[in-house]
């Protein structure tokens, strides 16, 4: 019980550094905290594969990419300015609201834990095979459609982030798009880099 | 040792509503970007733990319940890679990634 109230803590003071740090850096680092303490959590509740995965794949690969584009694109904090008066507090509220509803609803409606020695003994560990048999097995349809979904995502995260052929050229008027600074592709990729002294 | 399974549960729903919080309050499409991940986590160890108490009953449900947070892994991983894509592209075009200036992006 001592692990899990100290993995709690850390996880939500962390969860609150991602939304209240000013700085997109210091949040993204927050985050980084965040997911390895929830990889922790994921041993105590004997997933010790998923554990692994978490740390490798979402502390690391997810988060390094997220301050790749953090980096690039030099993303400042902008000063307050508020379209809706009272609607931050608004926000605050319904964070406060459903993190209670939730609890809530947990505690009461709480069932009688199953006994540990069972719940090892089909666990195995959460171990790479035990994952392997229902991945391979009862989720295969999942375990294909995510590959056609990763395979989309790549065309789609390639085809957005292309410029297109005729920007070269210069973009025709009047096709609803706001006109880009720069239609030579060379200059336009210095400025996409984000290095504004540069230039 | 044996943490009942409403703890993570509420662990996750607070979890939850601080990242449901950060969306809502963040101006930055970035932050709000990182702020879904946090939700996303939330949801993951709901699962997990829902996973470890059904595996008291049943051996396959336990397994299975790890593997689809496998599977939302992966789908978590297209989501950043498009949604970063998404946001490269919006900064290209108006040097900024404040979300309540993009209020014409829509059909």
């Amino acid at each position: 019980m001592v692990t899990f109230v100290v993995l709690a803590a850390v996880m939500i003071v962390g969860a609150l550094g991602v939304v209240l740090l000013r700085q997109p850096v210091h949040a993204a680092l927050s985050l980084v905290g965040t997911l390895l303490t929830l990889a922790v959590t994921y041993v105590t509740l004997e997933a010790h594969f998923l554990a692994a995965v978490q740390v490798i794949v979402y502390a690391g690969a997810i988060m390094v990419l997220f301050l790749f584009v953090l980096m690039l694109l030099n993303v400042q904090d902008v000063g307050p300015r508020r379209s809706l008066p009272g609607l931050r507090w608004a926000a605050y509220a319904t964070a406060v609201v459903t993190a209670t509803a939730i609890a809530a609803v947990a505690f009461w409606d709480g069932r009688p834990a199953p006994d540990p020695a069972v719940v090892s003994a089909h666990l195995q560990g959460g171990s790479a095979g035990g994952i392997a048999d229902a991945l391979f097995g009862e989720l295969l349809l999942a375990f294909h459609l995510v590959g056609v979904l990763l395979l989309t995502g790549v065309v789609g995260a390639v085809a957005l982030v292309q410029r297109r052929a005729e920007s070269a050229f210069g973009a025709p008027k009047g096709t609803g798009l706001p006109e880009r600074p720069g239609s030579l592709p060379d200059a336009d990729d210095r400025r996409s880099l984000g290095s504004g002294g540069r230039r | 040792m044996n943490v009942p399974t409403e703890a993570y549960v509420a662990l996750s729903g607070v979890l939850f509503a601080i990242g449901a919080l950060g969306v809502l309050v963040r101006r930055s499409a970035i932050m709000v970007f990182l702020s879904v991940e946090l939700m996303l986590n939330a949801a993951n160890l709901a699962i997990v733990a829902y996973a470890r108490h059904w595996a008291g009953f049943d051996a396959m449900a336990g397994l299975n319940g790890q593997t689809v947070v496998f599977i939302v892994l992966a789908v978590a991983a297209a989501e950043v890679a498009v949604g970063l894509a998404i946001l490269i592209a919006i900064f290209r075009d108006r040097a900024s990634t404040d979300v309540d200036g993009l209020a014409e992006v829509r059909l």
